[in-house]
């Protein structure tokens, strides 16, 4: 493992290196597959997913110490290099580590550095360097940054609102499974008609209506269970169910799609067999594995980044319920046939008591928007101008990660 | 007739929750207004649970579990259970939680007082208690019906101490869990095994300590410049305040052959952080004193007027609203030492909460609400689908997915499947009670003024009565307040 000093030392230098840990480089970015043809999701874990228990640094000195209880898990932790091991309830993800198309970020998080978890949230998806900067999302705003003379990149949410990361100039869809029976093509046309005078609701009917045109792809998938979110049984049921309608948008020419998992703001008993966060794993694993099995038809997945973030991690040190109160520093993961995996990204800064952030977190020593940034400049071709300009404002300086495969 | 139609109109869709006829606003919209404030009128509904029942409910759930320690522990602070024993959880609390979701929107459906109505909605929003975390469930109703609705027309300081008083938000927040890192009860634990006992906290939790800082009192630094600012806090007094919250629990298991009327919450001294504590620079006294002393600076901090008060202005007028409107309730709020009538009697008689042109989207709920009582379907509306359907429109009622509840800008209602969803529940309303209804006297009766004549054609060029109903349902002048 390379010492954190020396990395930060070469990536603020701007020099292309590789190591087993880190790998921070200005490569040119690889253009194999045309934009159109690109796929890219967003999974949002909403709550605070704490990054030390999903993809726990056994090999880090100060681990069981500093974790205690959370140290502890259901099963062997999955080896992914002789630092980290990926939690036990993370099998499927394992197996995409192990052919190459999973990567994890370690020690990541957003410029933000407080705890509030509504604040982190709309920096996460506003992309902006302080809460409520900046009112529109940066997937949105790259949506708007590739709209050429093809019309730009089609995207949707598996949710009924539009998710702030997605809001900005260019209209999305918005999709969730419906227990209701549609209402006539007739009403539709008047309502259009009565929507003259008010553009919001213009625009949202005729995309809900655009949506439902193409055939079968109103229609709910079996099994969908109640609302997304959640750890639960139900909660897995429906959250595997949107992840397959989303690989149904992304087959059908949708490239870019926004899910999201919440309920990872568990403060007690975290890494019991049946607790909340033990539970949300094993929903996190299911989805990403039904986003991958949907998308390997056609060798969509080949062309396919899925990125999935959450808003900041735990306190390193347990709280006096064997969970974790709100921290900064956390993991993300990246996969998907096009993202050279198999690898664990981190400047690892360690967890002992002086290397924490405020003596209480792990310490953030890669900006999740230089990821984002990466991605959207190396996947979607988000041209350099437009991302440091427009889509993430104050993000040129951080170096550029060599995230996909050539 | 009204003298001013319009106020009447604005009066009962954007303060209120609609009416079928402006004649129940009479003459005086704004004394209309006024003459409602006070303690939310009691719930309807026939044996709905208190507190001590709901969490005696609970007590029962735990107690048949017993057999299966692990579950009962996972059960007690989680929605994490195997299938069955979710299932029989769910099953377990049905029938309570369907009376308070229909208590909650049948009150609303019928209420002579729906501004003040609005208010308590208002209120249980700001103090989120959710059925979406499991320690909350059988209570959150209870919790509405307690905490929030008789202290909604007293000062702010004591809504704020009746709610986190409150079995509801202790167990919701986790507060309940919460223990003195060097408190009696966790120094007599040192040295035994890290999970011999789950259920019993080895530290703190600050979860309740940070949620009430943050959504509920001074609002987090950086927010409301535009009011003034907020915030006024550091992690180092979230630790603190949390340390000043712990002792204060609930019971629950010995609640389970509680009479009524037993206390649902105690201070347990032996779970309390000795010593004195520092928040946000004030230093106050080990004890149960401590929390009504931190809540009481609290609320008379000027952060937690300009945070509260732009949140009500948001609530009721705009999604962004006028500095000068926030400001006219920050000053009444002041002058009163947070006397909540002053601030509600200062919105009403601010001019900004009275231009013409609707600047709120209904959420689900109001949506939902205000086609009850325009259509006069009362408690019936919630009969055959205890929450009318507004959970299938995006928002599960008693049921928000954070502490920080739902949100209250138009873009988070706005999407195409949100507006696809509002289109499918009116086409099934309108189906169901649209035939031997005059849609077009009915949008004259209720919208009055505010019925542009372009909807006033459509609605009446309408193929038949239930379309023509659908259309007033989704017509923007009822969509938007």
């Amino acid at each position: 493992m390379s010492t954190r000093r020396s990395i930060l030392t070469r990536a603020l230098a701007g020099a292309a290196f590789a190591c087993p840990l880190a790998t921070l480089s200005l490569a040119a970015a690889p253009a194999a597959a045309s934009p159109d043809a690109r796929r890219f999701v967003f999974l949002i874990l909403r709550g605070g997913m704490d990054g030390l228990l999903a993809v726990p640094p056994v090999g880090d000195p100060s681990f069981a110490d500093a974790r205690g209880p959370l140290a502890v898990f259901n099963g062997t932790p999955l080896k992914l290099d002789s630092t980290f091991a990926l939690n036990p309830l993370l099998p499927q993800l394992h197996a995409m580590y192990g052919q190459g198309e999973m990567a994890v970020i370690q020690a990541t998080g957003l410029p933000y550095r407080e705890r509030s978890h509504f604040d982190a949230q709309q920096v996460l998806e506003s992309g902006g360097s302080k809460p409520h900067e900046l009112a529109t999302g940066w997937l949105g705003r790259a949506l708007t940054a590739t709209a050429g003379a093809a019309g730009g990149l089609k995207a949707v949410a598996l949710e009924t609102a539009v998710p702030l990361v997605l809001r900005g100039p260019t209209e999305v869809d918005t999709w969730a499974p419906s227990a209701l029976p549609d209402p006539s093509a007739d009403l539709v046309q008047r309502l259009e008609a009565m929507y003259r005078n008010d553009p919001a609701l213009a625009l949202a009917l005729a995309r809900a209506r655009g949506l439902r045109e193409e055939p079968g792809m109103g229609a709910n998938p079996q099994d969908m269970g109640g609302g997304m979110g959640g750890g639960n049984n139900a909660g897995r049921r429906a959250a595997v169910g949107l992840a397959t309608k989303a690989t149904e948008f992304l087959q059908r020419g949708s490239q870019v799609a926004v899910l999201e998992l919440g309920g990872w703001d568990s403060h007690t008993n975290a890494a019991t067999a049946n607790g909340p966060l033990s539970n949300n794993l094993r929903t996190l694993d299911a989805t990403l594995a039904a986003l991958r099995a949907g998308l390997m038809p056609g060798g969509v997945w080949q062309r396919t980044v899925v990125l999935v973030a959450t808003e900041f991690g735990r306190e390193v040190a347990v709280n006096g319920n064997a969970g974790a109160d709100h921290g900064t520093g956390g993991a993300a993961f990246l996969l998907g046939g096009a993202v050279r995996g198999g690898r664990v990204i981190a400047d690892w800064p360690g967890l002992a008591k002086k290397d924490r952030y405020e003596g209480r977190d792990l310490r953030i020593t890669t900006d999740l928007r230089a990821v984002v940034r990466s991605v959207l400049a190396d996947h979607l071709l988000v041209p350099r101008a437009a991302l440091d300009a427009q889509v993430l404002p104050g993000s040129a300086g951080l170096g550029q990660l060599d995230l996909l495969k050539a | 007739m009204n003298r001013n139609p319009t106020l009447a109109a604005l009066a009962a869709h954007r303060f209120g929750l609609g009416e079928a006829s402006l004649a129940t606003v009479g003459d005086d919209p704004q004394g209309w207004l006024q003459s409602q404030i006070g303690p939310a009128e009691p719930q309807r509904g026939d044996g709905l649970a208190s507190g001590v029942e709901g969490l005696k409910r609970y007590a029962q759930f735990l107690q048949r579990l017993q057999a299966e320690p692990r579950a009962a522990a996972s059960a007690a602070d989680s929605m994490a259970m195997n299938a069955s024993t979710e299932q029989n959880f769910a099953e377990h609390f049905r029938t309570l939680v369907q009376a308070d979701v229909r208590a909650r929107l049948g009150t609303a459906a019928l209420s002579t007082r729906p501004f003040n109505e609005r208010l308590a909605l208002f209120w249980a929003n700001h103090f989120t208690v959710s059925l979406a975390k499991a320690s909350a469930r059988g209570i959150v109703g209870a919790f509405e019906r307690e905490a929030i609705r008789p202290h909604i027309a007293g000062r702010f300081e004591d809504l704020l101490k009746a709610s986190t008083h409150h079995a509801g938000m202790l167990r919701y927040l986790d507060n309940d869990r919460s223990a003195g890192p060097d408190s009696t009860l966790v120094r007599r634990r040192a040295g035994r095994a890290l999970n011999d006992n789950p259920l019993i906290p080895r530290g703190l939790n600050e979860n309740l300590a940070r949620e009430v800082l943050e959504l509920h009192t001074l609002g987090v630094a950086g927010g409301g410049a535009e009011f003034g600012g907020w915030g006024g806090y550091t992690q180092a007094d979230v630790t603190e305040f949390a340390r000043v919250l712990t002792g204060w629990r609930v019971p629950i298991l010995q609640l389970i052959d509680a009479p009524p009327g037993t206390a649902t919450t105690r201070f347990e001294a032996a779970w309390h952080q000795p010593g004195s504590k520092t928040v946000a620079g004030k230093t106050y006294a080990e004890g149960a004193g401590a929390l009504d002393a931190v809540l009481h600076d609290l609320a008379q901090h000027p952060s937690t007027a300009r945070f509260v008060c732009s949140k009500l202005a948001r609530h009721f007028v705009a999604d962004e609203p006028a500095p000068a409107l926030v400001a006219r309730l920050v000053d009444a709020w002041q002058r009163s030492s947070g006397d909540l009538p002053s601030v509600y009697r200062a919105l009403i008689a601010a001019p900004e909460a009275w231009a013409p042109q609707p600047a709120k989207l209904k959420s689900p709920e109001e949506f939902v609400i205000s086609s009850a009582r325009l259509l006069q379907l009362g408690e019936g509306a919630f009969t055959r689908v205890p929450d009318g359907g507004i959970g299938a429109l995006g928002q599960r009622v008693q049921a928000a997915p954070s502490p920080a509840g739902w949100p209250d800008r138009a873009a988070e209602w706005l999407g195409p499947d949100a507006v696809w969803k509002r289109v499918e529940w009116a086409t099934r309303v309108a189906d169901r009670v649209g035939r031997g209804r005059d849609a077009r006297a009915l949008a004259q009766a209720s919208l009055g003024p505010l019925l542009h004549d372009d909807t006033a054609r459509q609605i009446a060029r309408a193929a038949d009565g239930p379309q023509a109903l659908a259309l007033l349902l989704l017509a923007p002048e009822f969509q938007r307040r």
